[in-house]
Formats: C-alpha cells, sequence, structure tokens
C-alpha cells in the first residue's frame, strides 16, 4: 500500500517538476559537464563516420566522374570526326563550286567526271574517270580542270573512261606562249612537267611565260592554260630552244574533271 | 576455290595498287604488290594451274595501265617463267624468298624503262628512273618476303578448309 502510495507521489512530483521546466530552458550547469565530457567522442565517432561517408560518397563521384569522362570523350570523339566531316564537305564544296564557276566560263559542253584511279606502273600517267560511252564520252576528246588542260581520252567502256594526262611521255599538245605567241609541241616527261618542242631559237621566251593551247592540234579548245615556263635551253647548235613547261595543275590530287564533248574536229581530209 | 582465291587475291592487290597507293605519300615509289603473288605461283604451285591466270592478269593489268600493251602479259609471263627455272635448281628457303620479289621488281623496272624508251630520249628519265627503280627494290626487299608467306598461308588455310568441307559433304 505505502509502495503504491509512495509511486503515485513520485509521478505526481515528476508531473509537476516537469511541467515547471518545461515552460523555460535551464540545465543546472550539468549540461555543461555532459557535453564535456561527451562532445569530444560525438566530434570523433561524428567525424569518423563523415571521414567514411565521403569517402563512400566520393568513390561513387569519381565512377560517376568517370563515366561522364568517357562519355565526354565519346562526344569529343563525335564531334572530332563530324568536324573532319564538316571540314571535308567544305573543301569539296569549295572544289566543286570552282569547277562550276569554270564549267560556267567555257562555252563548250562539258561533262564532270570523278577520278577514280590511277595507273598502276609509276611510269605511265592515265587515270580513270567515272563516266564513260553511255555519258556521250568518246575517245580522244580532251579533259581539263579549271587550273588548265588535264590530258585525253584514250580508251573508253560503257562506264568508265581511261584518260592520258598531259605529263606522260606518249601524250603530245600544241601550245602558244601566250605573251609572244610562240608555238611549240608539249610533250610529258618523267618528272612530272613537260617540254615544249621545235620552239624556234628566235622567238623570245621567258621563264614564267604562261602557256595556253593553241587549237591547232584538233583536240584541245584553243587558250586553255597547260602551264608556265619554268626553265629554257638553248644550246649553241641547233634551230630550236627547249622549254621545260611545269604544268599548273597538281596531277597527284586530281580528284573531279571536266570532260569537253564538244571539242573542235578538224576534218583534215576535206580542209586540204 | 584456287581460282577464287587468285581471284579475290588479285582483284584486293590490283585495287590498292591503282586506288590507295596513290594517296599515301609514304608509298609514292611502291612497286608492283602483283609481283609477290607472280613470285608465289612461281615457287609454290603447278605451271598448268597458274600459266593462264598470269595470262589473264597480264591481260587486265595492260589495260587498265597506259603504257604500251603488252607490258604486264610480258613481265608476268617471263618472271614466272624465270622463277620456275630458278627453283629447278635452288632449293626453295626463306634466303631465295629474300630476294626472290626484289629481283623480279628489278626485272619488272628492265622491261618497263625498255618500253618507255622506245618512245623516245627523256632528259629527266635516268636520274628518275634510277631513283625508282632503287626504291622499289629497297621496298620489294622489305616486304616481299612478308607478302609471300601470307599468300601460301592463306591459300593452305584455304585448300584445307575446302578440303574438310568437302570430305564433310561426301
Amino acid at each position: 500500500m505505502v509502495l503504491i502510495v509512495g509511486a503515485v507521489a513520485l509521478i505526481v512530483v515528476n508531473i509537476i517538476i516537469l511541467s515547471v521546466n518545461s515552460s523555460r530552458y535551464s540545465s543546472y550547469g550539468s549540461g555543461r559537464t555532459a557535453i564535456f565530457f561527451i562532445a569530444p567522442f560525438q566530434a570523433t565517432v561524428t567525424k569518423s563516420v563523415q571521414f567514411f561517408k565521403n569517402i563512400w560518397g566520393h568513390y561513387f563521384f569519381l565512377v560517376s566522374v568517370a563515366k561522364e569522362n568517357d562519355n565526354l570523350k565519346k562526344a569529343i570523339n563525335q564531334a572530332t570526326d563530324k568536324n573532319n566531316k564538316y571540314r571535308e564537305i567544305e573543301i569539296s564544296n569549295f572544289r566543286l563550286r570552282n569547277l562550276l564557276n569554270f564549267r560556267k566560263t567555257m562555252t563548250n559542253q562539258v561533262l564532270v567526271a570523278e577520278v577514280i584511279g590511277q595507273d598502276p606502273s609509276p611510269w605511265f600517267k592515265t587515270i580513270i574517270i567515272d563516266k564513260g560511252k553511255s555519258d556521250g564520252v568518246e575517245k580522244g576528246l580532251p579533259v581539263v580542270v579549271p587550273e588548265g588542260i588535264a590530258g585525253q581520252i584514250i580508251d573508253i567502256s560503257y562506264n568508265y573512261s581511261k584518260v592520258l594526262l598531259i605529263i606522260d611521255r606518249n601524250s603530245a599538245v600544241d601550245a602558244l606562249v601566250q605573251r609572244t605567241r610562240a608555238r611549240g609541241l608539249i610533250k610529258g616527261q618523267s618528272d612530272g612537267r613537260c617540254l615544249s618542242k621545235y620552239v624556234l631559237r628566235k622567238h623570245d621566251v621567258k621563264v614564267g611565260d604562261t602557256v595556253v593551247s593553241s587549237g591547232l592540234d584538233g583536240v584541245f579548245p584553243k587558250g586553255l592554260r597547260v602551264g608556265y615556263v619554268s626553265e629554257i635551253v638553248k644550246r649553241n647548235s641547233g634551230i630550236f630552244q627547249e622549254v621545260t613547261v611545269t604544268p599548273y595543275i597538281d596531277f597527284g590530287k586530281l580528284e573531279e574533271v571536266l570532260v569537253v564533248l564538244d571539242s573542235p574536229k578538224h576534218d583534215f581530209v576535206s580542209e586540204q | 576455290m584456287t581460282y577464287c582465291f587468285y581471284i579475290c587475291v588479285c582483284l584486293c592487290l590490283v585495287i590498292f595498287q591503282t586506288t590507295i597507293i596513290p594517296h599515301i605519300s609514304l608509298f609514292n615509289n611502291f612497286y608492283d604488290p602483283l609481283i609477290p603473288f607472280i613470285c608465289y605461283l612461281g615457287l609454290f604451285r603447278t605451271a598448268r594451274e597458274s600459266i593462264l591466270f598470269i595470262l589473264v592478269l597480264g591481260f587486265l593489268m595492260d589495260n587498265l595501265s597506259g603504257g604500251p600493251f603488252g607490258l604486264y602479259l610480258t613481265t608476268y609471263f617471263w618472271l614466272f617463267i624465270v622463277v620456275k627455272i630458278v627453283i629447278q635448281y635452288v632449293h626453295v628457303n626463306n634466303i631465295l624468298l629474300l630476294f626472290v620479289v626484289a629481283a623480279g621488281v628489278l626485272m619488272e623496272n628492265i622491261i618497263f624503262i625498255a618500253g618507255v624508251s622506245m618512245s623516245g630520249p627523256d632528259s629527266q628519265f635516268s636520274a628518275i628512273s634510277i631513283r625508282t627503280v632503287i626504291f622499289q627494290i629497297l621496298w620489294a626487299g622489305c616486304t616481299g618476303f612478308f607478302f609471300i608467306t601470307f599468300f601460301n598461308h592463306i591459300h593452305k588455310k584455304l585448300e584445307k578448309w575446302f578440303n574438310g568441307l568437302i570430305a564433310e559433304k561426301s
């Protein structure tokens, strides 16, 4: 009985104290002591937990960063690839625009063809183009580019043709020195240049002069550029001078050409 | 099967020679890659099996090239004959393989220079031709052996596979 009364009294006292304390904060100095002893442990444990939490978090963060890095690298590669493609398109566009402008300046009917192959032997200079008999190409037609004369069709199939370049030893173009109208026959040489043969000694030819087609060979239209004079040799004897002509065209980089479909054709029999 | 292999290899080599090599400056003076193939046929295959193919190949190359017709035909035919004669006296070993392609390239160049010279003199010809021939022979000396070994290895593998296939079916 006494125990029950004591317990009830304790509960009542407890409630009273709680209700009094709940109205204002008071630690009576013991709080400071508790903090003094406990806080360092709390701090240590909390810091440790934070440390491990950070390691764990950073690990995952690094994994995600590594993944992100991989993705960014991929994106950069794709962008670089795309950039290269655009640059290639830009160059191609410039080249084709150039070809188109040249085409507009030409009065002849021309056909654009793409170079698809080169001669298997380094001794001969021919190219294969993707236009043939089906496109109206015929044997003997001249092939030109904006820089000048490229060559002549020597063989045709239904869809493809073979072009003999002017730097081949078997090629010949009747040409004039633009400034003085000195005539000569342009023949290909092994070193990628041409030799203007049969130019008379008395004719005035200087290094740097432009050489153009004369149109007298009945193949190439008149006035198309062939190259420029890069060397002149006048021997002590002989009536001709040796004139080396360097073509304006870089034949190693030839990608598109124009086939002149209505080139001048001379009927030599009827002319006589 | 053998002819299929020949056609595939030659097609690859011709396309490589006419479209890829001209765009790589390192290979400016590279030799004709069909030479090691002709040498391979001469060294390891029978004349009966190879001769017709070599003639067709020579004909094809002559049509692709701007040179006088018959240069490739002549070169390939005589190269094959020479290799066949050589192996009657010399045992086929690695040392022979090292030199046979270079010798073949030299032979091709001699025939070509002779063919080109027929069309008239050229003041720049000798200097450029010597340089080209030297580079081609060096290339052939360095890579010819690998070409022949590769052809031989692939052909043997294909024959083995094909024979196994036939045996399985029968």
